[in-house]
């Protein structure tokens, strides 16, 4: 057992009080002559022998509880155990798909029990399994039984390759002692991002063991769902010329998992090069482009593609009571707008603020885009929720008019970016119009050149402050009429101006829609179809390939489809220097690590509190022996 | 008319062991307590006339002097010249064990003032007293007198008293009433920690040679409440027997066996005719003044 505070031990001296106390008061009793002695001959009286045996177990209790006191103000903590704080290895294995060719991981994990046989003896050994993420399999042991194991159960997985992930999980895990990495990987370069930035203790060695170039392999990069074709592109990362065979399966609600062919289509794909092949789109809600590669990774021979969200995304339109109707006719009518002979833009869904805390995150995902034009009812919950979602990447539309609160927004975007003053209902004002400034945005590149903006006459507008934010038009009168709020990996576009026409006749023109749609599709992004990476499945959704429902609860709810990510298919590798360069070493001061050692397995043990306690219990245990005896 | 007795603001024991000589804190009793009474305690057996007196309030109104009233129109009484014709013996029990001292004053100390009191107030009736002291044995005697100076005699030989050693009660006291040669009179003050069997039967002796026996049962308050907190090592002032013991859990016992040992002596000495007062040490002595003067008028 060690200390954290050692000093603190001056103080089990006190122990030495009742010590003392003890000795110098040997005959504690008091002594009365008295005079009818015999009458208490017969009575139980307390026997000298028993009586000092309890004086000492007084005696035990009183300097054990002041011992404890003094060890618990000491905090103390029980050093590592045989092997830790020595010498250790961590043997970090890459899951990543672009492992999976024919007999790569069996060679990487070869490689890895290799490495854990090597180790010196005594060695403790850690196996961590990684890919976007890093995983520890196999904490810190000199069992090296239990890490082969560990190494043996690993598998592919469908992610992608993240070195930094493992370093940070390594160098947390090696933390104190000395010893090595050892990263079983194919070196692949993606594996590190441009801005990423790993530290490394100077004191650790790291050492890679490249398991060499993939195999030749064919992958599915890309597969889009347009009005009456699946576009497939499939990738020949080789070096000769392959006849790839692809199918498509289409799936419906039955069965989610399982296709039924729908199509086989065979291209010929030159070495190094993509080829484009198109499916008649089939009927159904999902479908999955194959390709036969019985060599390279098998993860990217797939690829979903959902069927019906890509016609119809889904808008969530917040208002005060949820009445589209009532308040939000014009964007409710804007939104689901068609062209003759065709679906509708978009699903539009209304929903009242006030609901929206109860929602769950699946139900908020599924939406491509949110109009908010109330925040009237939205309690604290309402408002998280709608703040996560833009942070996840989703995007909200604002119609900043008067049932907007200038404090919810702040909760929405983060405080002081924008603060809005919202018209006066009633209030004259001057006549405005829209001038937008930049044309380049997406959302008003549309209008470029036209004045047809300028007809809608603006009567009433909120007053934005912005800071922070991008103002992307304005009304006439030089107030901010557009701005965007990037937040987290989303943004919202707030507009200083009731969208249901109170207060302006803007919904009543003809740029309304366009400019409505404009804004819903920019901010829906790539949302709308409800397609994601594996390392990025929602809450919910199983991270491997495949389509799920977005949220389980709902029968016939949206899906999504979750694609592993296609640049980990990219064959492209980096040296063993230049990984090791890529690696910043920081010198950290031994003296200091083992400080910082020390204070975590004292918090983690926190042996104190028992201490305190046990000192508890000996001076109840005291109190009652002492009124027995007293 | 003065108050009773009852009445009375009696004087501490402890209040009164620091007042001078014993002759003095005798005289503060007896003459307080005197004072007090209805009835005058100074009636004579004797029908020689002695001289007149101011009537005082308590006095006997067939002692009135009508004829000098008739005269002066005062009252007075006639006051008889009184002769003694009893022999008082107060025996005061010296043993170790009357040494103990609780929160006042020893029952030694207050057994003395106690025979000094019973003393002067015998002297002051005109009867003989006598003075017995003992512990195993009789230590000293004085035989009863009511000759001039007896009483001082008496009084210094009470203030010379000593703790003796180990009680037996029953031997002196069978010594003493086989002495006996007259009627009379036996007071003992004792603490009565011995053997109550041979207590009882030693005071009997007195009770078949015909004389009366009053019992002063002097206790200090710690040895009826027995009030100790702490372990205690009691030590026993006789025998320096030891005895550990924690008094919370021996007091229970403790005090069902002295109150045993007063019922007995109250029960038994009561079948035998002898008057048994129970008497704490925190007790005005007055009271037990009171019942020797009780059991006096009762018996004579």
């Amino acid at each position: 057992m060690s200390l954290l505070s050692p000093l603190f031990l001056i103080g089990g001296l006190a122990a030495a009080v009742p010590i003392l106390l003890h000795l110098l008061k040997r005959h504690p009793d008091a002594a009365v002559m008295f005079s009818a002695v015999r009458l208490l001959r017969d009575a139980p009286v307390e026997q000298a022998s028993r009586r000092h045996l309890r004086e000492l177990l007084l005696l035990a209790l009183r300097v054990a509880a002041l011992l404890c006191c003094a060890v618990a103000f000491a905090r103390p903590y029980f050093a590592a155990p045989a092997g830790e704080g020595g010498a250790a290895l961590a043997v970090a294995l890459d899951t990543s798909f672009s492992m999976s060719g024919r007999g790569r991981f069996e060679r990487a994990r070869a490689m890895a029990v290799d490495a854990i046989d090597r180790a010196e003896p005594g060695t403790a050994i850690a196996v961590v399994a990684f890919n976007d993420t890093a995983e520890v399999v196999s904490g810190l042991s000199t069992d090296r039984a239990l890490a082969r194991a560990a190494v043996a159960g690993l598998r592919p997985t469908a992610g992608g390759t993240r070195y930094r992930a493992v370093l940070s999980t390594a160098a947390e895990l090696l933390r104190g002692r000395t010893g090595a990495l050892v990263v079983v990987t194919d070196l692949q370069s993606r594996g590190w991002e441009a801005s990423d930035r790993a530290v490394w203790p100077a004191s650790l060695d790291i050492r890679v063991a490249d398991i060499g170039p993939p195999t030749d392999n064919l992958a599915i990069t890309a597969a889009l769902a347009t009005a009456d074709r699946i576009v497939s592109t499939v990738r020949n990362f080789s070096e000769k010329d392959v006849d790839a065979r692809l199918h498509l399966d289409v799936g419906g609600t039955a069965d989610m998992q399982r296709g039924m062919p729908a199509g086989d289509l065979r291209v010929r794909v030159s070495a190094g090069q993509s080829a484009q092949v198109g499916f008649p789109r089939p009927q159904g809600r999902w479908a999955v482009v194959r390709v036969a590669d019985g060599e390279g990774a098998e993860a990217d021979n797939n690829r979903y593609v959902l069927l019906e969200g890509v016609s119809q995304p889904r808008v969530l339109v917040v208002t005060a009571s949820g009445e589209l109707s009532h308040e939000a006719f014009y964007v409710e009518q804007a939104l689901t707008a068609s062209a003759a002979g065709k679906p509708a833009a978009y699903a539009v869904v209304g929903a009242a603020a006030s609901t929206l805390g109860g929602w769950d995150e699946a139900k908020l995902e599924a939406h491509a885009a949110i109009v908010l034009m109330s925040t009237r009812g939205l309690d604290h919950r309402g408002r998280e929720r709608l703040a996560a979602y833009l942070r996840r990447g989703g995007g909200a539309l604002v119609a900043a008019g008067p049932d907007v609160d200038s404090d919810v927004l702040a909760e929405l975007i983060g405080a002081g970016r924008v603060t809005l003053v919202p018209p006066t209902v009633g209030g004259a004002s001057a006549p405005q119009t829209l001038a937008p400034g930049d044309f380049r945005h997406p959302v008003l590149q549309g209008f470029s050149g036209q004045a047809s903006l300028s007809l809608a006459v603006f009567r009433r507008v909120s007053e934005m402050r912005v800071a922070g934010c991008a103002t992307l038009a304005r009304f006439t009168g030089g107030q901010p009429a557009l701005v965007e709020c990037e937040t987290g990996q989303g943004r919202a576009l707030l507009f200083g101006a009731d969208l249901d026409g109170r207060g302006n006749n803007f919904p009543r023109q003809a740029t309304f829609l366009p400019l409505l749609h404009e804004a819903v599709r920019y901010l829906a992004g790539d949302r709308k179809a409800l397609d994601v990476l594996v390392a990025h499945a929602p809450s919910g959704v199983p991270p491997v390939p495949g389509v799920a429902p977005l949220n389980p609860a709902e029968q016939g709810g949206p899906l999504v489809a979750v694609n592993i990510d296609p640049s980990e298919s990219e064959p492209a590798r980096m040296t063993t220097q230049r990984f090791q360069q890529s690696v910043e070493r920081v010198d950290t001061a031994a003296p200091a690590a083992a400080v910082t050692l020390a204070t975590e397995r004292e918090a983690q043990q926190h042996l104190w509190q028992y201490l305190l306690v046990a000192m508890l219990v000996l001076l109840l245990v005291e109190s009652v022996v002492s009124m027995r005896t007293a | 008319m003065a108050g009773s007795a009852r009445e009375r603001q009696f004087l501490d024991p402890a209040v009164l062991a620091r007042l001078g000589t014993l002759e003095l804190k005798a005289r503060t009793v007896v003459e307080g307590l005197l004072t007090g009474l209805h009835r005058s305690p100074y009636k004579g057996f004797s029908v020689e006339f002695a001289e007149y007196r101011q009537y005082m309030p308590g006095d006997d109104l067939s002692t009135v002097d009508w004829k000098v009233y008739a005269r002066t129109d005062r009252h007075y009484i006639k006051k008889f010249e009184e002769e003694t014709n009893l022999d008082c013996h107060v025996m005061l029990d010296i043993s170790a064990s009357m040494g103990y001292v609780g929160r006042g004053i020893s029952k030694l100390e207050y057994g003395q003032y106690l025979a000094a009191s019973l003393a002067y107030l015998m002297n002051r009736q005109r009867d003989a007293a006598g003075l017995i002291t003992f512990d195993e044995r009789i230590v000293t005697m004085l035989s009863a007198s009511a000759r001039s100076g007896h009483l001082g005699a008496l009084l210094v030989t009470l203030d010379r008293v000593r703790l003796g050693h180990a009680t037996n009660v029953s031997k002196p006291l069978h010594q003493l009433a086989d002495s006996l040669s007259k009627r009379g009179l036996v007071v003992m003050i004792s603490d009565l920690l011995d053997d109550p069997e041979s207590v009882v039967k030693g005071l009997r002796h007195f009770r078949f040679r015909g004389t009366d026996v009053v019992v002063f049962h002097v206790m200090d308050p710690d040895e009826i409440e027995f009030p100790f907190e702490r372990v205690t090592r009691f030590e026993d002032l006789e025998s320096h027997e030891e005895v550990l013991a924690v008094p919370a859990l021996v007091r229970a016992h403790y005090r069902q066996g002295i109150d045993a040992l007063m019922e007995r002596y109250k029960r038994e000495l009561g079948v035998a005719g002898i008057d048994y007062h129970l008497i704490r040490t925190d007790q005005p002595l007055e009271l037990a003044l009171t019942a020797y003067l009780t059991t006096r008028g009762r018996s004579f």
